[in-house]
C-alpha cells in the first residue's frame, strides 16, 4: 500500500543529515538522493520493505540542490492524502514532514513547517483555533515600533510593495492634477507607507498645494488602533512638514468591509476621489467581493488604483488551491530569503505573518464558521486572484486605464534601486490597459492596475 | 520706440511700472550696467516676442551670402570669413548693440509681460522649455524629466550621488526612502513638536539677527543659553517624575531660576568667562559625563556652585527680555542657523547650484548639530571662552559635533536659512538635491504660523528633549 504510487522522494542531503533517522533511505545515484517512501512509524521495524537502511551519511551531503523541493513533493503528497482522506497516509505524511521542518532552517524546512500547520489543521479540523492562537500571539508581539520598523526594512529591501505604491501614486497625481480639494480612500495595510512620497510630490510639483483628506480603512486586525493612531500622527506631522494641507480620518475596528458607507467615509461633494486598494479586497469573502466593487463604484471615484498579489485560492477544490498556495508562498519566501540577510529578524517575522495566511487560506473553510459567528474574525480570508480574474471583476465597474509612460518609468527607476531579479512587465497592445506586473525570477507576483470611472 | 521688424513684433518696453514717463532719466546710476533681476528688464530695452517657432529655430543666425543658418552669432563670422567678402561688407553693419529682451510667447505665462521680460535670449528659450515645453529628457536613475538637455546633463551628474541624511543620523541613498524613513522617524515626532512651539519666538528672534555677523554678540549668547535651558530641562526631567503638570510647573520655576540667576550677572565678564568658566564648565561636563543623574541632582541642590558660572559664560549678554524665550523657546538650532546662513549669505553671493547644494548639506550639517547633547555644548562653550573668533565657534560647533545625534535640529533650521538661501538660488531644477530640504521649510514657514504653543510647554519640557540626551531612549516621544 505504501508502494503503490511508485513515488521517489528526493531529499536534500543536508537536511537529512541532522536528522538520522532511519526512516529514509538515502541512495547516492547519479548525485541524486532518493527516499523510497517509508511506511509508519508501526510499520519502521518491519521489513516490509528491503529498503529499509539507515543512512544518515553526512559525508555524502552536499549542497546540490535538487530541481524538485522535497517539500513541494511531500506537501502536496500530505495534501492529495488529507484530499481523499487516507488517513493512515496523512498520519504518515504529517510525521515525516513534522520531522524535516523547521522554521529556522531553508526554504524547504521553512515551507514544510508552516504548511505542515496548515495541513495538520486542516486534517483535524482544528483551522479555526489554530488561526486564531497565531493572531492573537502576533496581536500581542505588534507594536507600533516593530510593525514600523517590519515594513520599512522589508520596503528597503524588496519592491513588493513599493511597486504598488508607486505605480498607484503616480497614477493618482496624475488623475487628480490641477483638483484643489483631493480625497484619497485607501484600503490597505501598509501602514501608510505609501503616503509620504504623495504628500512630497504634491507638494513639490504642483504650483499650489491642494488641500488632501486621507481616509484610511484598516481591516487587519493585527495593525491594532494603537498602531494606526500612531501612525496617524506621524502622517500628519510630516503633512504639516511638507506643507500639505491635510486631514486624517483613520477607519479601523470594521469587521467586513461590507459595512462601509458613504456617510462613514466621509465622502463630499465637492471632492475628487481617489480610492486607493493595496492587498485589501483579497480579505474579503468571495462572494462578496462583487458587492463591494459596485459599492466602490457608488462613491464615485476618479481614479481606482488596484494592486493585488497574484495567487488564485478560490478554488473549491482544495488541493489545488492547495498547490497554488504553495507555489505562491514558495516565491514570497524564496524572495524573503534572497532580500533579506540571512539572520534577519524582520525576515521571521514576515514569514511567521505568512503562516498565519496559509492556515486561514487552507484550513479554515466555511464549513466550520457557521458555528462560530460570535468569534467571527472579521474579513480575513486572504483567498488571492489573479491579475486576470481581478480585472473581469473590476472591469464590471470601472473602465480599465493604462499607466502613463511617465509611471511606467518611474516603476521602472524604482526597480533598478533594488537587487537584480526584479523585472516588471507592462502588456502592449491591446493589454496595456490590464495592469502591469511585478516579476521576481521567473514568476509574475504582483499586479498593479488603474481604473477611470 | 516703435519699429518694425519682419519676424518679430515689438512693443514699447516702458512698461516698467515705477517711472512710466521718464524712461530717459531712468538710467542705472552707475556707469557699468548692472545686471538686473532676472524678469525684471531695463526699461530702455528693446522687447523682442518671437514666436514659439522662432524661438525654438535653432539657426536664427543667416548667413547673407549663402543662407545657411548658424546657432550662433559667432558661428556666423567664423563662416561669413570663409567667403572672402570685400572689407566692407566683412564689418557688421554697425548697428548700435541695442539691450533687448525678450517675452515668453506662452501667453499664460508670467514672462509674457514685457515688464517681466527676460534679457536673455537663451534663457528664454530654456524658461519656454522647462515651463511650456515637453520634457524629453529623463534620467535613468530616478526617471526625472527635463525639458531642457543641459539640465537634464547636470542632473544626471549628481543624481544618485546625493545623500539624505535624517536628524536621527540615518543616511540615504535613495530619495524616496528617505522620505519614507522620514515620515516615520521619531526624529520628526519631536521636532515638530518643539518647532511649533518655538516658532513664533524663534522668527522673532531671527529677524532681529539676520545679518548680524557678530557671533559674539547677543546672538551668540541667547544660542547657547537656550541650548542650555533647553537640556537643563532635559536634564532635570527625568529627576521629576511627578505626572505632567506637576512637572511642568516645576521646571519652569527652574528654569526661571536659572534667568534670574543669568540676570543678575548682566554686567559683562568675559575675563570671568575665560578663567573660571572653563574649568567650572570641565567640571559640570565631567559630572555630566559620569552620571547624569546625579549631575541632575547636582544643579538642582547647588545652585550657587558650578551652576552659577556656568550661567555666567552664557548670562553675560542675557538680557531680561530672553527670559521669556528661555522658558519657551525649544529650538535653539535656529538662531544657529541663522547665523550660518548669514556667512554664508556674504561669501558666497554667487552661489552655483551645486555649490549651492553642497554648501546647503554642509549647512545642515553644521546647523543640525546645534542640537547636540548637553556635554558637547558644554564643550563648545569652553570653546567660546577661550576662543574669540566668529569662525571657529561656528566651525567647532559644526565640525566636531557632526557625530552627536542631530535630532530635530534640521527642519528647524531650514525653516529660516533656507528661505533665505531660496531667494539666492534661482533654477529649481538644479537644486533638485535640495528640494526636498527647501520645500519643507518655505512652506513651514506658513504653517507654523498657525500653531500655537498651546501646549508648548509641556512639549518643550516632555517630548523628545529627553532623547537629545538619550539617543537610545525608546520614549523620546510621547
Amino acid at each position: 500500500m505504501y508502494h503503490k504510487e511508485n513515488q521517489n522522494m528526493e531529499i536534500s542531503p543536508y537536511n537529512t543529515s541532522k536528522k538520522k533517522t532511519h526512516m529514509k533511505k538515502l541512495n547516492h545515484q547519479n548525485n541524486n538522493f532518493i527516499v523510497q517512501e517509508a511506511s509508519t512509524i508501526d510499520m519502521m521495524h518491519t521489513s516490509s520493505s528491503n529498503n529499509h537502511q539507515t543512512s544518515s551519511d553526512s559525508s555524502e551531503t552536499c549542497h546540490h540542490d535538487q530541481d524538485g523541493k522535497w517539500s513541494s513533493k511531500l506537501l502536496k503528497e500530505c495534501a492529495i492524502a488529507i484530499s481523499n482522506r487516507d488517513s493512515s497516509k496523512i498520519h504518515h505524511l504529517l510525521w515525516m514532514l513534522n520531522e524535516l521542518s523547521s522554521p529556522y532552517g531553508d526554504i524547504d524546512q521553512k515551507l514544510a513547517s508552516y504548511f505542515l500547520q496548515a495541513l495538520f489543521s486542516k486534517a483535524t479540523q482544528s483551522g479555526q483555533k489554530c488561526y486564531k492562537t497565531l493572531s492573537s500571539i502576533a496581536h500581542k508581539n505588534h507594536s507600533f515600533d516593530s510593525s514600523r520598523k517590519l515594513i520599512l526594512k522589508f520596503q528597503e529591501v524588496s519592491p513588493w510593495t513599493t511597486f504598488g505604491h508607486v505605480a498607484s501614486n503616480g497614477a493618482i497625481l496624475e488623475a487628480l492634477e490641477g483638483e484643489k480639494k483631493l480625497h484619497i480612500i485607501d484600503i490597505s495595510n501598509t501602514l501608510c507607507t505609501q503616503w509620504p512620497t504623495l504628500l512630497e510630490a504634491l507638494a513639490t510639483r504642483n504650483d499650489e498645494t491642494p488641500h488632501l483628506k486621507l481616509t484610511i480603512v484598516v481591516t487587519n486586525n493585527i495593525s491594532s488602533v494603537i498602531v494606526m493612531k500612531e501612525v496617524g500622527q506621524r502622517m500628519e506631522k510630516f503633512a504639516r512638514l511638507m506643507g500639505v494641507p491635510f486631514e486624517l480620518n483613520v477607519i479601523s475596528g470594521l469587521k467586513h468591509l461590507r459595512e462601509l458607507t458613504k456617510e462613514r467615509l466621509g465622502v463630499q461633494e465637492d471632492e475628487a476621489i481617489a480610492l486607493n486598494c493595496v492587498g485589501a479586497l483579497r480579505r474579503v469573502e468571495v462572494e462578496e467581493r462583487e458587492n463591494l466593487i459596485q459599492f466602490f463604484k457608488s462613491l464615485n471615484p476618479r481614479v481606482v488604483t488596484f494592486v493585488e498579489e497574484e495567487g488564485d485560492f478560490i478554488s473549491n477544490d482544495f488541493v489545488k488551491c492547495f498547490e497554488e498556495c504553495l507555489k505562491f508562498y514558495t516565491i514570497y519566501f524564496d524572495m524573503l530569503e534572497e532580500s533579506f540577510a540571512p539572520t534577519s529578524n524582520e525576515k521571521l517575522m514576515l514569514e511567521r505573518e505568512c503562516s498565519r495566511s496559509i492556515v486561514r487560506v487552507l484550513a479554515c473553510d466555511h464549513e466550520f464558521d457557521d458555528n462560530d459567528d460570535d468569534e467571527d474574525g472579521g474579513d480575513d480570508c486572504e483567498k488571492r486572484e489573479k491579475g486576470t480574474q481581478w480585472f473581469e471583476r473590476l472591469k464590471n465597474e470601472f473602465s480599465p486605464s493604462g499607466f502613463s509612460d511617465d509611471v511606467v518609468d518611474d516603476v521602472k527607476a524604482l526597480l533598478k534601486r533594488y537587487q537584480s531579479g526584479w523585472s516588471l512587465i507592462v502588456p502592449q497592445g491591446d493589454d496595456n490597459q490590464k495592469g502591469i506586473y511585478l516579476k521576481w525570477k521567473e514568476e509574475v507576483v504582483v499586479w498593479a492596475s488603474t481604473w477611470k470611472p | 520706440m516703435l519699429k518694425k521688424m519682419d519676424e518679430v513684433e515689438i512693443t514699447n518696453g516702458n512698461n516698467f511700472p515705477q517711472n512710466p514717463t521718464t524712461s530717459a532719466s531712468n538710467n542705472p546710476p552707475t556707469l557699468k550696467r548692472k545686471r538686473n533681476l532676472p524678469g525684471n528688464p531695463d526699461p530702455e530695452a528693446e522687447v523682442i516676442a518671437l514666436s514659439p517657432k522662432t524661438l525654438m529655430a535653432t539657426n536664427r543666425f543667416l548667413c547673407e551670402t549663402c543662407g545657411k543658418g548658424f546657432q550662433r552669432d559667432q558661428n556666423l563670422q567664423l563662416h561669413r570669413r570663409g567667403h572672402n567678402l570685400p572689407w566692407k561688407l566683412k564689418q557688421r553693419t554697425n548697428k548700435e548693440i541695442k539691450k533687448r529682451v525678450y517675452v515668453c510667447p506662452e501667453k499664460s505665462c508670467v514672462h509674457h509681460d514685457p515688464s517681466r521680460a527676460l534679457g536673455d535670449l537663451t534663457g528664454i528659450k530654456k524658461h519656454f522649455c522647462r515651463k511650456h515645453g515637453e520634457k524629453k529628457w529623463k534620467c535613468e536613475k530616478c526617471s526625472k524629466r527635463y525639458a531642457v538637455q543641459s539640465d537634464w546633463k547636470a542632473h544626471s551628474k549628481t543624481c544618485g550621488t546625493r545623500e539624505y541624511k535624517c536628524d536621527c543620523g540615518t543616511i540615504f541613498s535613495r530619495r524616496d526612502s528617505f522620505i519614507t524613513h522620514r515620515a516615520f522617524c521619531d526624529a520628526l515626532a519631536e521636532e515638530t513638536a518643539r518647532v511649533s512651539a518655538a516658532s513664533e519666538i524663534n522668527n522673532s528672534l531671527l529677524r532681529g539677527n539676520i545679518g548680524n555677523y557678530n557671533i559674539m554678540g547677543t546672538t551668540t549668547s541667547l544660542i547657547p543659553t537656550n541650548m542650555m535651558s533647553n537640556h537643563f530641562s532635559s536634564i532635570f526631567k527625568p529627576i521629576a517624575t511627578p505626572p505632567p503638570d506637576h512637572h511642568h510647573h516645576e521646571s519652569i520655576n527652574q528654569t526661571r531660576g536659572l534667568s534670574l540667576w543669568m540676570n543678575q550677572n548682566q554686567t559683562s565678564h568675559e575675563t570671568m568667562v575665560t578663567t573660571n568658566g572653563n574649568s567650572n564648565l570641565h567640571e559640570i561636563h565631567q559630572q555630566q559625563q559620569q552620571h547624569d543623574t546625579s549631575s541632575r541632582g547636582l544643579i538642582y541642590d547647588n545652585p550657587n556652585s558650578n551652576n552659577y558660572q556656568l550661567n555666567w559664560v552664557f548670562g553675560n549678554k542675557f538680557s531680561s527680555n530672553c527670559n521669556q524665550e528661555l522658558i519657551t523657546s525649544t529650538t535653539t538650532s535656529l538662531p544657529l542657523g541663522n547665523i550660518n546662513v548669514n556667512i554664508k549669505d556674504v561669501t558666497s553671493q554667487q552661489i552655483s547650484s551645486p555649490l549651492y547644494s553642497s554648501q546647503h548639506q554642509i549647512q545642515s550639517h553644521q546647523t543640525s548639530s546645534a542640537n547636540m547633547s548637553a556635554t558637547a555644548l558644554l564643550q563648545k562653550a569652553a570653546q567660546i571662552g577661550s576662543a574669540s573668533s566668529d569662525t571657529s565657534f561656528l566651525g567647532s560647533l559644526g565640525l566636531k559635533c557632526s557625530n552627536n545625534n542631530n535630532i530635530g535640529g534640521n527642519s528647524g533650521m531650514h525653516g529660516t536659512t533656507s528661505s533665505l538661501l531660496i531667494s539666492l538660488a534661482n533654477e529649481e531644477d538644479h537644486n533638485t538635491a535640495c528640494d526636498f530640504t527647501q520645500m519643507q521649510p518655505s512652506k513651514r514657514r506658513h504653517v507654523q504660523s498657525d500653531e500655537n504653543g498651546g501646549g508648548h510647554t509641556r512639549d518643550f519640557l516632555g517630548v523628545g528633549v529627553q532623547t537629545i540626551c538619550h539617543p537610545s531612549s525608546i520614549n523620546g516621544w510621547i
